[in-house]
């Protein structure tokens, strides 16, 4: 085998002569020829960077408007589009605030790793903005979110108790997340980007098993609502306990509504019990609201449409 | 009435522990934040750099293994060590057909992504006896490394090896060709160095 490599190698080698031992440098070259500099592209403009981290309080900052401030199922569902588009498809799902969780755990605990600003922002954001007006993140911003979002298409109302036990499961991948961040050296382990079942739609490329997962995800999410956001999202657990923190969030409120349940069944999330929203299992996408009756009787006549606040306030 | 300000009370000092905890965290984490590393090819651990590393085929696992579409990893011509050579071993496919006017007729780069222009005082009446720089194209360049194996010794001075490029790579806590790359080429160094 070697001896074929250099019987190739020679056969290759005799009729190509190297006219040169050393490289020739300006002075040899002449005609005023000077050394071009050797290619260097730098990362992202540091501003770009900061203009997403500006980007991304300034959605979340907007999905908080939409969701309690308007109600709107609309605008969520277009901001959330907007997200996809240029969280997920155009920066390729990186960086997000879920796999950060990992390198904030390694930065805070080891001395000889840190984070870029950037990330640390990222991270910060949408759980102070939670710890105000909830899970805002989640319903417009999180393009992970937003793709299982959109392909809700029929949602079953999964049992509570059921609900209940496989939301356990976040906690366990937050755990498990925290303890392989904590791992010394090789043994570490960023198992949040690496079973990110989605990256690989928002970058185009991907290994096959990962697009499997993902698919399953999509196809899982028609008939029960963002499986990934429920059940497994780790940063979600994070937001939820910041969230019962919140001095306001989405309410499905006594005095103006009817207490019909209609909001209930729309809900996809199963976030609606006993006609009163659950916050830290809402995820902010308003379609309560969009199949309130009073919302939009009062839409159509286009009177009172001011007069769609909380009662909370 | 008076319980419902008590929580409310509590309320607002467990949202401002909570808050003041993460602005720690977080001015923690700005203040170390320059210490960060980036992935760099290390050119004296590259099959297709390396020498003494016999090969006849280029290493390609920079191209199919980044996560990067057209991988963050290309080729680089360090200018000040190429030889300028008429016939580059890098840019031609040495082992083709001469054609007419006694260069190789195929090109080694399957993405066409080198450019080829005679520099100084051009000679126009014997292109044998020019200096030519070779031009990388970044945007075509996909890091296959073809280029790279050929110019090192002997047959060529070693100019061209593979680099990451900042601008594609998302930096990945484990970079997906690290993990395969049997010479544990790609190493992580600290930004500052990696940039210089």
């Amino acid at each position: 085998m070697t001896l074929a490599l250099v019987v190739v190698l020679l056969a290759q080698a005799i009729p190509y002569q190297r006219p040169v031992e050393t490289a020739p440098q300006e002075k040899t070259i002449g005609g005023g020829y000077k050394t071009p500099p050797v290619q260097k592209p730098l990362p992202r403009d540091y501003w770009l960077q900061m203009a997403d981290v500006a980007l991304l309080g300034a959605a979340t900052g907007l999905s908080v408007w939409l969701a309690i401030k308007r109600r709107s199922r609309k605008g969520l569902a277009w901001l959330s589009i907007g997200s996809l588009a240029y969280f997920g498809f155009y920066r390729e799902g990186c960086i997000c605030p879920i796999g950060s969780i990992q390198n904030v755990t390694v930065a805070l605990t080891n001395p000889a790793y840190s984070i870029p600003i950037v990330v640390t922002a990222v991270f910060f954001i949408p759980l102070v903005v939670a710890l105000f007006f909830g899970r805002a993140f989640c319903g417009g911003v999180c393009p992970i979110g937003a793709i299982q979002d959109l392909v809700v298409l029929k949602p079953i109302q999964t049992p509570r108790r059921l609900d209940r036990i496989l939301g356990l499961l976040k906690y366990v991948y937050l755990g498990l997340a925290i303890f392989f961040a904590l791992k010394p050296g090789m043994a570490r382990d960023f198992l949040i980007c690496r079973f990110d079942p989605f990256v690989g739609f928002f970058r185009r490329t991907g290994a096959p098993h990962m697009f499997m997962l993902g698919g399953a995800f999509l196809i899982t999410g028609m008939f029960v609502g963002r499986p990934y956001c429920r059940y497994l999202c780790p940063y979600g657990a994070l937001l939820g306990w910041c969230t019962r923190l919140a001095r306001r969030g989405v309410t499905v409120t006594p005095d103006k509504e009817l207490d019909c349940g209609l909001c209930a069944r729309a809900c996809p999330y199963g976030a609606i019990e006993k006609m009163r929203a659950v916050r830290k299992d809402c995820l902010y996408c308003a379609r309560c609201y969009g199949s309130c009756p009073v919302y939009r009787r009062r839409s159509v006549s286009g009177a009172g449409s001011l007069d769609v606040q909380g009662s909370d306030s | 009435m008076s319980g419902l300000t008590r929580r409310a009370l509590l309320g607002t000092a467990v949202r401002g522990t909570v808050l003041a905890t993460m602005g720690g965290g977080a001015a923690f984490l700005v203040q170390k934040a320059h210490g960060q590393v980036v992935w760099q090819v290390d050119a004296a651990r590259c099959i297709n750099s390396r020498l003494g590393e016999a090969g006849v085929e280029a290493c390609n696992l920079c191209t199919t293994e980044c996560v990067v579409a057209l991988s963050a990893v290309r080729a680089v011509n360090e200018y000040s060590k190429c030889g300028r050579c008429n016939i580059c071993p890098a840019y031609f496919n040495i082992t083709s057909a001469v054609d007419d006017l006694g260069l190789p007729s195929e090109k080694l780069c399957p993405r066409d992504a080198i450019e080829r222009k005679p520099i100084g005082k051009v000679d126009p009446e014997d292109p044998a006896n020019n200096f030519y720089e070779y031009i990388i194209d970044e945007v075509k360049c996909d890091g296959c490394g073809k280029c790279a194996i050929k110019c090192k010794e002997p047959l060529g001075l070693g100019s061209i090896v593979l680099k990451v490029r900042y601008d594609k790579c998302v930096n990945c806590n484990r970079c997906a060709i690290s993990e395969k790359c049997p010479k544990d080429a790609l190493q992580q160094l600290p930004v500052g160095q990696a940039l210089r």
